[in-house]
């Protein structure tokens, strides 16, 4: 249905969104908390795979440097402080569930939709790019310092904050 | 010289002004109210006079005034007053019968609280009906007929703490409404069809006179008149639309006389009178009015032998009355028609306020708990013997020359409407000797026989000079001497002297009292030999001829059963609608207030949901 | 090749959309949105290589991405566990004070 030689790249692609949604699936439906967290790190790795497949070897980097590893070890943290007790039943909301689940496949269908009646031209292939990291770095520090900077303090903001917030109370 | 003439338009305010100021006193000033309604009437009487004195000059010409009142385009719209002898004989008839009524009011309603009220009523009644008589064109003229017809329900249901007051003011109001649809409509077309949309008198009269009729054609004539007429019977209480007109008597007795026997039905009448050149014009239009007045005339005579209460039998007396007057119209004879308004509206008002006078005296309406009043009421008795005498055409009495003058010219005119009137003739006389007979003589039946005196001056007053203007009333006018016809109509009209129809009218006269002493007056009786013969006769006439009750069943049913369909309709569908979208708003409500659970996903999972809706509305019109 | 990812980018937004409308866990929602941010980050990269202008601008949006959703997590955890601190739960459902 995708119209697509079957080459390297779509196996890889079609390997790797195996383990995408299949974690993403898990994501949603375990039950424990920490299982969760795990196939959420699938995802992410798979997505850094989709990354590399796409020749975005340096974002594919920092996908596995930053989400693999910081933000799921943040999460498995922020689990581990907040889930150590409460083992009650979970209220069940089955409208609430089922409409969620509609407007998900409703918006996926429009999106899907969009995506398939869209004709896209075919892409010329990116020039001068020999060195992915190299490449990145110069536009950032040229064309795109300001946000850069703008974001580097936005990080630095964040982190003070978050651990403003997270510290126990002065009282 | 017209100086009076001119200033008629000032005779309907000086009522009007006594009116607001009776309305800005309020209820307090009882013998101030007496006063104010009484001056205002008697200032328009004498500048009615005045202006009849300046209208006997036979060279007295009409005299009409107009202002702008609204500009339409092209067209003018104009209120105006004008004067012409028909006119100014009404003002007087109007303004002497107001005046008198004041004047009898200021006794008969002593002993009401409201007296103020009823004064400020009459005085507003009375503009009215004198702008009806001088307006000059047929807009103003519908619009005081309106009034009248207000004052009318106004005064009718004045004592409206009564059941029976408040429905026969409601009664005379939407009966009468029924014939001013009609005249409306008769208005609208005789607006659509005038050369130049004209509606005042004088342009009716010129196109509608004869040789220049050919400006409209038959037909609408014709509709015109009929249209027009629907407005009298209505309003003069003709048959059909004559079933108001005995429950208007639930009204003050002053009233009855004032309203309801002298000046507004016989604004009917009038109207006849002043749109005459329309009818003349046709045949038709005055066969229908002559039969339909002859059959009234007839019809209600009949239903009077049968009531025992004094006012009703007045009243279908009235309706009788007016069925001569309106058939005298249609035989041709305005003269006849105009004449006998005249005569009657002194005659009938006299009776009414010695009826009234009775009933003062005893408290009750029912003629067979009075009886031998006689002795002890004698100003009320003569009166009243006067009054009958007058009505019952015997002469010399005022009555007896108008009615013959109808008579002589139905006889020239149409034999059969001659008998009928000849033979309502015997009933009125039959009946109002019964009347007397059972009220003034014979031994009292009265309850306390104590209280019966006789009334005081204020009421006595107004009688005695009705009576004396209904004996000598009737000379203007006499077989052998047409003054108010060729004062009226310039001389158009021929005198309708009879000799046969003079005799037959005294003797039928005679005979009816003769036969009403041997049936009432020799011995009281609960029920004549006759009537005790045919009980299935007599309560025809005493129901007066189920007229009422086939209005209830066939139209008051019908329109119930409508109203009823309607309000189903109303009720369930354009109700339920209502109530649909008030379940809708609460529902939607209900549901709003389960989504503002303060819950972060359900408020995201609602903007998901608008988010989708949205994409769905703009994608979704690519496909229609 | 392009439709597949975007396809792929949108399975992954939806399910991130699921998740972060039903799950009870804060922490959990707070994964979901990453899933969403991360199904944004791949049509990014996505349309930097099969876009109509191929460009490493998109890579350089992917980053910007990365670091405030790297941002967003740590403020998010931190709220979190105050949140924890002062209610003893960190089920979103119980959390209702927008209702007054």
């Amino acid at each position: 249905m995708f119209n697509i030689d079957f080459n390297g790249e779509f196996a890889a692609f079609s390997i790797l969104s195996a383990v995408m949604i299949i974690g993403a699936v898990f994501m949603v439906s375990l039950q424990k908390v920490v299982h969760m967290v795990i196939s959420m790190a699938a995802v992410f790795l798979g997505l850094a795979g989709m990354f590399v497949l796409l020749d975005a070897e340096f974002v594919a980097f920092v996908q596995v440097l930053i989400y693999a590893g910081a933000v799921s070890i943040l999460m498995i943290f922020g689990i581990m402080m907040t889930n150590h007790q409460n083992k009650q039943a979970d209220p069940v909301k089955p409208l609430h569930e089922t409409l969620s689940a509609i407007a998900a496949l409703c918006l996926f269908g429009m999106l899907f939709y969009a995506i398939r009646t869209t004709d896209f031209p075919d892409a010329q292939p990116l020039e001068g790019v020999q060195n992915n990291t190299f490449s990145i770095g110069e536009l950032l520090y040229t064309g795109y310092v300001v946000p850069f900077e703008l974001l580097s303090v936005l990080l630095t903001v964040a982190f003070i904050g978050a651990i403003a917030i997270a510290k126990k109370g002065e009282d | 010289m017209d100086s009076f003439t001119q200033t008629a338009w000032l005779i309907p305010l000086f009522p009007f002004a006594a009116f607001l100021l009776l309305t800005a006193l309020g209820r307090g000033y009882r013998r101030a109210g007496v006063m104010i309604g009484s001056i205002g009437s008697l200032l328009a009487l004498i500048m009615s006079l005045l202006v009849l004195f300046e209208r006997l000059d036979p060279n007295a010409v009409d005299y009409s005034n107009s202002y702008k009142w609204i500009d339409l385009g092209d067209y003018t719209l104009k209120v105006g007053f004008e004067v012409t002898n028909l006119n100014a004989l009404m003002l007087v008839i109007v303004t002497a019968v107001s005046f008198l009524v004041n004047v009898y009011s200021a006794g008969y309603m002593k002993k009401d609280e409201r007296i103020t009220v009823f004064y400020g009523y009459v005085a507003l009644f009375t503009f009215a009906m004198l702008g009806l008589v001088l307006s000059d064109n047929m807009l103003v003229f519908y619009i005081f007929w309106e009034l009248v017809g207000v004052c009318s329900f106004l005064l009718v249901g004045f004592w409206y703490a009564r059941p029976a007051a408040r429905a026969a003011a409601k009664k005379a109001f939407i009966v009468t409404r029924i014939g001013d649809a009609g005249l409306l409509l008769g208005i609208i077309v005789l607006f659509w069809y005038m050369p130049g949309h004209a509606l005042d008198f004088s342009s009716i009269h010129n196109v509608f006179n004869e040789g220049q009729s050919g400006a409209i054609t038959m037909t609408i004539t014709t509709s015109i008149a009929l249209l027009l007429f629907m407005g009298v019977i209505g309003k003069s209480g003709q048959f059909p639309l004559h079933v108001w007109l005995p429950d208007a008597m639930e009204g003050p007795t002053p009233i009855s006389a004032l309203i309801h026997a002298a000046t507004m039905v016989a604004a009917g009448v009038f109207l006849l009178a002043r749109t005459f050149d329309i009818f003349e014009a046709s045949a038709a239009a005055m066969h229908t009015v002559a039969y339909f007045g002859g059959f009234t005339a007839i019809f209600a005579a009949t239903v009077a032998l049968a009531q025992n209460d004094i006012k009703r039998i007045l009243a279908y007396s009235t309706i009788s009355q007016l069925g001569y007057m309106v058939m005298a119209m249609g035989l041709g004879s305005m003269t006849g028609g105009m004449f006998h308004l005249f005569t009657h509206a002194f005659f009938k008002a006299l009776l009414f306020l010695a009826a009234g006078s009775v009933i003062h005296a005893v408290h009750t309406q029912n003629i067979h708990e009075m009886g031998g009043l006689g002795s002890k009421m004698r100003i009320t008795a003569w009166t009243f013997g006067i009054g009958a005498l007058s009505l019952s055409g015997i002469p010399p009495f005022s009555g007896f020359w108008s009615k013959d003058a109808i008579l002589g010219t139905a006889l020239d005119e149409d034999p059969f409407l001659f008998a009928i009137g000849l033979a309502a003739a015997f009933c009125t006389v039959l009946y109002m000797s019964r009347l007397f007979f059972i009220v003034f003589t014979g031994k009292s039946r009265v309850r306390q026989p104590n209280e019966v005196r006789e009334s005081g001056l204020a009421m006595a007053i107004p009688m005695v000079v009705l009576a004396v203007l209904s004996v000598v009333a009737g000379f203007v006018e006499t077989p052998w001497n047409g003054w108010l016809g060729n004062w009226l109509t310039g001389g158009g009209e021929e005198v309708h002297a009879n000799g046969f129809a003079i005799v037959a009218s005294i003797a039928v006269g005679v005979l009816g009292i003769y036969v009403g002493w041997l049936m009432y007056g020799r011995a009281y009786r609960e029920q004549s030999p006759a009537a005790a013969r045919m009980p299935w006769l007599v309560q025809l006439l005493e129901r007066q001829y189920y007229v009422n009750e086939f209005y209830n069943v066939v139209i008051v049913g019908t329109v119930r059963w409508i109203g009823k369909l309607l309000h189903a309709f109303d009720e369930h569908v354009i109700g339920g609608a209502v109530r649909l979208v008030g379940f809708t708003a609460v529902a939607g409500g209900r549901v709003m207030t389960r989504l503002n659970n303060g819950q972060t996903q359900t408020y995201g999972l609602t903007a998901v949901i608008g988010l989708v809706v949205i994409i769905a509305a703009i994608v979704g019109r690519r496909f229609w | 090749m392009l439709p597949s990812y975007l396809t792929m980018a949108a399975i992954l937004f939806c399910i991130g959309l699921y998740g972060a409308l039903v799950k009870r866990n804060a922490v959990i929602v707070l994964l979901s949105i990453e899933l969403m941010l991360n199904a944004v980050n791949l049509n990014l990269v996505a349309f930097s290589k099969y876009g109509v202008v191929p460009s490493l601008t998109g890579q350089v949006f992917a980053l910007f991405t990365i670091t405030v959703a790297a941002a967003e997590a740590a403020v998010g955890v931190a709220i979190l566990i105050a949140l924890f601190r002062a209610r003893g739960t960190v089920h979103v459902d119980e959390f209702d004070e927008m209702r007054r």
